[in-house]
């Protein structure tokens, strides 16, 4: 992981199967089936994001911000080293959407991811503060940390809201 | 799969086949001149595809490669929303360009990807002898990133890396810009690579 904070205000962009730590704005655009998942310290005031690809790592560790059995796991350590208690993250999820039904109908990836996170998150005792999961559109997902681990949603047509 | 200067070369002007037969498909359909970039292969790291692909509000025409290789990889008609109206404008005899995409919209879209996609993948049958076949053509208007990565997220093997390969097309007289993007699995990728490389070979 880069751990240099960034030198403006401007969100740090986190691709398919990074992650990050920090106070700084974070943001991933344009998931689909992807999960965007944000853990936040309300009393520390710092957060992790991250960008899931996919439900199951099957043994690999080279990108464990890839896959939901490796990523959160990760983050609540990350958080946790840094000085923040597991029991006060909250939990916020974007993503999981199904963009070509006609291709995915066995496979289902959106589906796949939102169930292994909300899963992980129920075994780990992490809250889930807010779900803006499934459907058919993609999502640009914005996290600010300092602003309370504000959360932010935008579509593809420009209507934004904060979850 | 690593791929050395000379295999890019020659997937290049596979790519150039293709995209050049498309070209002519959609210079007829838009009755108008059309002019085509020089494809690109690019190998992407999937972190980083937002380089590539935006978030920009896109019409995607998507088509699985069947055939041969029964999950190929996928073939996508990209065009931004604006350029997608101004092609359906231009093929139905219409101005409005302050509209939403109706469904007369996105059955003339599918219908000009499925005619461009498949005269791209009739080219490159014929030189490689080698047979690709469209799916059904599958239609999302929304984020482009959203709508490559859920087809990354869904091809047969985990991959880290894709390889595109890129072409523009654009007619400008009525200002439309569009892409045709095709992304093999390494299944395909590889006897692509193995057709090109043994028509390479000098005669013996």
């Amino acid at each position: 992981m880069n751990n240099t904070p960034p030198q403006t205000d401007q969100a740090v962009m986190i691709g398919i199967g990074e992650y990050r730590i920090g106070t700084f704005r974070m943001a991933s655009i344009g998931l689909g089936s992807c999960i965007g998942l944000t853990l936040f310290d309300p009393e520390k005031k710092i957060g992790a994001m991250v960008h899931i690809m996919l439900p199951e790592s099957s043994g690999r560790t080279d990108r464990p911000g890839k896959y939901a059995d490796t990523a959160i796991p990760l983050l609540i350590n990350e958080l946790t080293v840094n000085g923040s208690k597991k029991k006060s993250l909250v939990a916020k999820i974007a993503g999981g959407a199904t963009m070509f039904e006609a291709f995915s109908a066995s496979m289902n990836i959106g589906q796949r991811n939102i169930e292994k996170v909300k899963d992980l998150l129920a075994e780990h005792n992490i809250r889930i503060a807010a779900d803006d999961t499934g459907g058919k559109m993609g999502r640009s997902v914005y996290f600010v940390p300092y602003e309370n681990g504000r959360v932010t949603v935008r579509l593809a047509n420009g209507s934004s809201r904060d979850i | 799969m690593r791929l050395s200067e000379v295999q890019k070369d020659a997937l290049q002007e596979l790519g150039n086949i293709g995209a050049a037969h498309a070209a002519t498909t959609l210079s007829q359909m838009l009755n108008s001149t059309v002019e085509m970039s020089v494809p690109k292969v690019v190998a992407i790291d999937i972190a980083r595809l937002s380089d590539h692909i935006g978030e920009d509000p896109s019409a995607m025409v998507a088509f699985e490669l069947q055939g041969e290789i029964p999950h190929g990889g996928y073939v996508v008609f990209y065009v931004s929303r604006d350029s997608a109206i101004r092609i359906t404008n231009t093929m139905l005899g219409m101005t409005e360009m302050d509209r939403a995409l109706n469904e007369m919209d996105e059955s003339a879209l599918r219908e000009v990807g499925n005619i461009m996609v498949s005269a791209y993948l009739d080219a490159t049958a014929e030189l490689l002898g080698f047979v690709m076949l469209p799916s059904p053509p599958s239609l999302v208007v929304d984020m482009a990133h959203a709508a490559m990565q859920s087809l990354i997220a869904q091809m047969a093997e985990d991959v880290d890396e894709v390889l595109l390969f890129r072409t523009d097309l654009i007619c400008a007289e009525h200002k439309i810009d569009s892409d045709i993007i095709l992304m093999p699995e390494s299944s395909s990728l590889k006897k692509i690579v193995l057709l090109l490389e043994q028509m390479m070979k000098p005669a013996a």
